[in-house]
């Protein structure tokens, strides 16, 4: 039979195709495995020599430690922080998106000033800012962190949802507003729907771009709004890391983010690739 | 009374010049087509009217009211566009309620309403579906029931069924037109072709380049068009161009043929026309010659039957002109024959201005 | 006589003002802010505002430390970059033909890239401990006998320590990105130079990567920048150790700032990095052939 070897080569290679990505998955999923197990580790599991590679039972003692200490309160502030800000960041930069995409308000020139926004390295910006929140009294503050976040998020917002709006027909606006909506029930009953899926992805990524943030919350906050990123790296000591904090508090702290991506899963990928394509 | 009136009406977008001064007067309860090629500016013309588009010069009125800044909302029209513009994240129902809830109708009365227009449409079963879930021609009518449900004063309907394939387009046309019948409304219709405009217009008006090139009811400009443009803009196929001299009181044709001057022009001796002769006012020579018709010989050429009539293509004056026959007159290529041509309903445009004499 | 403009004139004005005011409070604020503070002599100790000319910025020429972090950041992009680029792309071959389970190995695949950086930097941080880690362990059952590497202090170790975890984190983002584009380009093109015998090779080179490249192009300027500001990873793992070593321009301005509080002088840096990102990046983008 003529068909057979291209077959079995197929098989092959196939089989091949799932021995490397078997392996690659390995890889990439086994520092997380490693980071997780370890939150539910003893002490004497965690400073096992040789190494432990599973906990013997599940238990929930270091995650106990740091909900009684108190740290597990940085969670919520980055929730807060993470939730609120793309909140802010999803609105203006949706409506600002609206009109250059609809209008051309500021022509290419604005466009490309918003996204050179997004260029700005942090470390160059944090500073400054650092400076200007100590006269605000804004340091170690939600509003400070708030409006940082919805600031830094706006020019990737506003690409993102740029691209998206111009692929809504302007047929359906003109409709509504032939059939007696106002510029902004257009803007609230038809581009909004319309964009649906875009404005999901780009709140996913803007909600990570905040909880994922390390360096403004570092300079900018003390002891109120600390996010919980800034809480894991208090337990990095020279010789005795809190291990077992440093464990459960990124479990902690990577879950809500999980979930965001897995709700999200489907608009997510389209987001990425459409969002990319159309740069 | 008037439903629409635009004065001196102009639109520039950046250096183009679209809409170059416009008056125009729609009585109430007109059916009015705009048409003309595309880029004649008609659609920008519906746009302005409907307030999409700013005037930059001129003014409109829609029911006695100057509405040229107003917002269109605030226009009492309601429109049906080319792309059905139907919002596909809301069912059937909701799309066509959905100017009603925007002018926060009372809910039973939406209720009434919708359902009036669906039966009206023949979309009653449809209503609870999703728009991706219809053909063309559903789309189509919920489109229109769209607008009518909103019991506007002014409808405007922009080339509505130019994406409709051949059959829809003709059942959609029907539909239109009783539609107008039934609500009685002063509709504006633009499109582009002309047997659109034909079959349905109470009156039209023909542009050309941003201005009224010719403006009335459809056989008035059929039979009476005002300039060579008009004249071949309406009609299918086409009507015949043929450039002619005048000499002793008869057309002569540049190769020779010699053709009765149609009565009552104002030629004279000597001057360059060119003759206009529709293909349905050539027929093959009967029995004895009509009144004011024209005998000559020719060579067929060419033949497309259409089914119920046949075209046939055949030199003539050193061009070749196109006749329509009734079908059982078939003539094979290359026969020998002879026609008639009405010279009375011929037509003469001078070939400077363009304009028919 | 009425209303003469049109109503609804200034509405798309209203739209982009909240998002302007808060880029110009954002972003150009504290541009124009470190420039003028980087002509003065503030520290935080000390406020003395007078004009201190171009003192701050002819430092910048003889601060070794600051081209050494300028350095290490430029050593990090050259290996990191490409390496995520070819694996992404390798990567995102594998997965490009469909094949059962294909949607829970990307889901999986892609982990790494949502987690927080420092969280990442942290779980590398015990991923690499010389004696509780697993990694030594792994490498010893290799080795035969006890690996005892101190990946985050032995300086010939530093830098493959931090390249790991940043390809690690980051490859993920390339794979998806990768993947997406190449499941966009055209099957019959690559099908048709197939059947005209092209090797895989011809047919990449001249047919899958034009296709690809608008989006390639942009995920290597986006990795590019996010390199180029590497902070969460290398503070977790070294926090530029040992010594300067692994101090990036980053971590160096962050440590001026906020750790010799030099005020005046961290500010001229701020404006040094943001003149030069902005020349990279326009650079970049010329090259790359993505201006419109």
């Amino acid at each position: 039979m003529s068909g057979l070897p291209f077959h079995r080569r197929h098989d092959v290679r196939l089989a091949l195709r799932y021995v490397v990505a078997v392996a690659l998955v390995l890889v990439f999923v086994f520092p997380i495995y490693w980071l997780f197990t370890m939150s539910f580790k003893t002490p004497d599991e965690i400073f096992a020599f040789p190494p432990v590679w599973y906990p013997r039972a599940i238990q929930f003692n270091n995650y106990r430690v740091l909900f009684k200490d108190g740290d597990a309160a940085t969670v919520g502030n980055s929730l807060i922080l993470a939730t609120v800000s793309t909140f802010f960041a999803m609105i203006f930069g949706t409506v600002a998106a609206y009109s250059l995409a609809r209008f051309k308000t500021g022509g290419e020139n604005l466009a490309v000033w918003i996204i050179s926004q997004r260029m700005m390295p942090p470390v160059a910006i944090v500073f400054p800012v650092f400076l200007f929140y100590v006269w605000l009294g804004w340091v170690d503050t939600y509003v400070g962190l708030i409006i940082l976040y919805t600031a830094f998020s706006l020019p990737y917002v506003i690409w993102m949802m740029r691209g998206y709006i111009e692929d809504i027909p302007l047929e359906l606006e003109e409709s509504a507003l032939v059939d007696g909506c106002t510029r902004w029930a257009v803007l609230w009953k038809v581009v909004l729907p319309m964009a649906r899926s875009g404005l999901f992805a780009t709140a996913v990524f803007t909600f990570v771009f905040a909880w994922n943030d390390f360096l403004f919350a570092l300079v900018l906050t003390r002891t109120e709004v600390t996010t919980y990123t800034v809480q894991v790296t208090h337990y990095f000591g020279g010789q005795s890391n809190f291990w077992a904090k440093i464990a459960a508090m990124s479990v902690l702290g990577t879950i809500p983010v999980f979930v965001a991506v897995a709700t999200m899963q489907r608009y997510l990928v389209r987001g990425i690739s459409m969002g990319a394509v159309k740069g | 009374m008037s439903d629409l009136k635009i004065s001196g009406l102009h639109k520039h977008y950046g250096s183009f010049h679209a809409v170059k001064g416009i008056d125009l007067e729609v009585p109430s309860g007109e059916f009015t087509v705009l048409v003309g090629p595309s880029g004649c500016g008609k659609s920008t013309l519906l746009r302005t009217i409907a307030g999409l588009e700013e005037a930059s010069a001129g003014r409109v009125e829609i029911g006695g009211k100057d509405v040229t800044w107003a917002r269109p909302r605030d226009r009492d029209i309601a429109m049906v566009f080319q792309n059905y513009a139907l919002y596909p994240y809301l069912s059937v129902y909701e799309n066509i309620a959905f100017g009603l809830r925007a002018r926060k109708v009372a809910a039973g009365a939406i209720d009434k309403r919708v359902k009036r227009a669906a039966d009206m449409l023949g979309i009653a079963p449809l209503l609870q579906r999703l728009p991706r879930e219809l053909s063309g021609g559903q789309r189509q009518r919920v489109a229109i029931g769209r607008a009518i449900v909103r019991d506007a004063l002014l409808f405007l309907f922009d080339e509505p069924l130019s994406n409709l394939d051949a059959q829809l387009r003709d059942d959609m046309r029907v539909e239109i037109k009783r539609l107008h019948q039934e609500l009685g409304r002063t509709m504006i219709y633009v499109t582009h072709d002309q047997i659109e405009a034909m079959t349905l217009a109470d009156r039209i008006v023909l542009l050309r380049d941003g201005q009224v090139e010719q403006l009335g009811a459809p056989l008035d400009l059929f039979e009476r068009p005002a300039t060579r443009f008009v004249a071949g803009f309406l009609g299918s196929p086409k009507m015949n161009f043929l450039a002619a001299t005048v000499t002793e009181g008869a057309v002569v044709l540049s190769d020779g043929t010699r053709l009765p001057l149609p009565p009552g022009r104002k030629v004279r001796e000597g001057q360059a026309v060119i003759l206009g002769i529709r293909p349905q006012h050539i027929a093959m020579a009967g029995a004895g010659a009509l009144p004011g018709h024209v005998r000559v010989a020719v060579v067929i050429e060419l033949v497309q039957p259409t089914g119920s009539r046949v075209h046939v293509n055949m030199p003539l004056g050193g061009t070749s002109i196109i006749a329509e026959f009734a079908a059982h007159d078939v003539t094979a290529p290359g026969e020998r024959t002879t026609i008639d041509i009405d010279m009375n309903r011929a037509i003469l445009i001078d070939p400077q201005s363009e304009t028919v004499i | 006589m009425t209303a003469t403009a049109h109503p609804d004139r200034n509405f798309k004005y209203w739209l982009v003002s909240p998002a302007i005011f808060l880029l110009l409070l954002i972003g150009l604020f504290p541009l124009a802010f470190s420039l003028v503070v980087s002509f003065m002599r503030i520290t935080m100790l000390e406020t003395d505002t007078s004009f201190a000319g171009l003192v701050n910025f002819t430092q910048l020429f003889k601060d070794s430390r600051l081209w050494g972090s300028l350095f290490h950041t430029a050593l990090i992009i050259a290996i990191a970059l490409p390496v995520e680029l070819v694996l992404g792309l390798a990567m995102a071959y594998l997965f490009l033909d469909k094949m059962p389970g294909r949607q829970l190995f990307v889901s999986l695949l892609v982990l790494p890239t949502i987690i927080s950086p420092i969280v990442a930097g942290a779980t590398w941080r015990l991923l690499f401990d010389n004696r509780y880690g697993p990694i030594n362990q792994i490498l010893g059952w290799f080795a035969g006998h006890p690996v005892p590497a101190l990946w985050t202090v032995n300086p010939n170790l530093v830098y493959p320590a931090i390249v790991f975890c940043e390809i690690w984190q980051w490859t993920p983002f390339m794979f998806l990105i990768l993947l997406a584009a190449l499941s966009n380009v055209d099957r019959s093109l690559t099908e048709a130079a197939e059947i005209d015998g092209a090797r895989f090779w011809r047919s990449f080179r001249f047919i899958v990567l034009p296709a690809i490249w608008p989006v390639m192009a942009i995920a290597i300027l986006i990795r590019g920048l996010d390199l180029f500001r590497i902070f969460d990873i290398i503070w977790a793992l070294t926090e530029g150790g040992p010594g300067t070593m692994t101090e990036t321009i980053s971590i160096y301005t962050f440590v001026q700032g906020f750790r010799q509080f030099e005020t005046s002088y961290t500010a001229a840096i701020a404006f040094l990095v943001i003149v030069l990102l902005t020349v990279i990046v326009t650079w970049a983008i010329r090259r790359m052939g993505l201006a419109k």
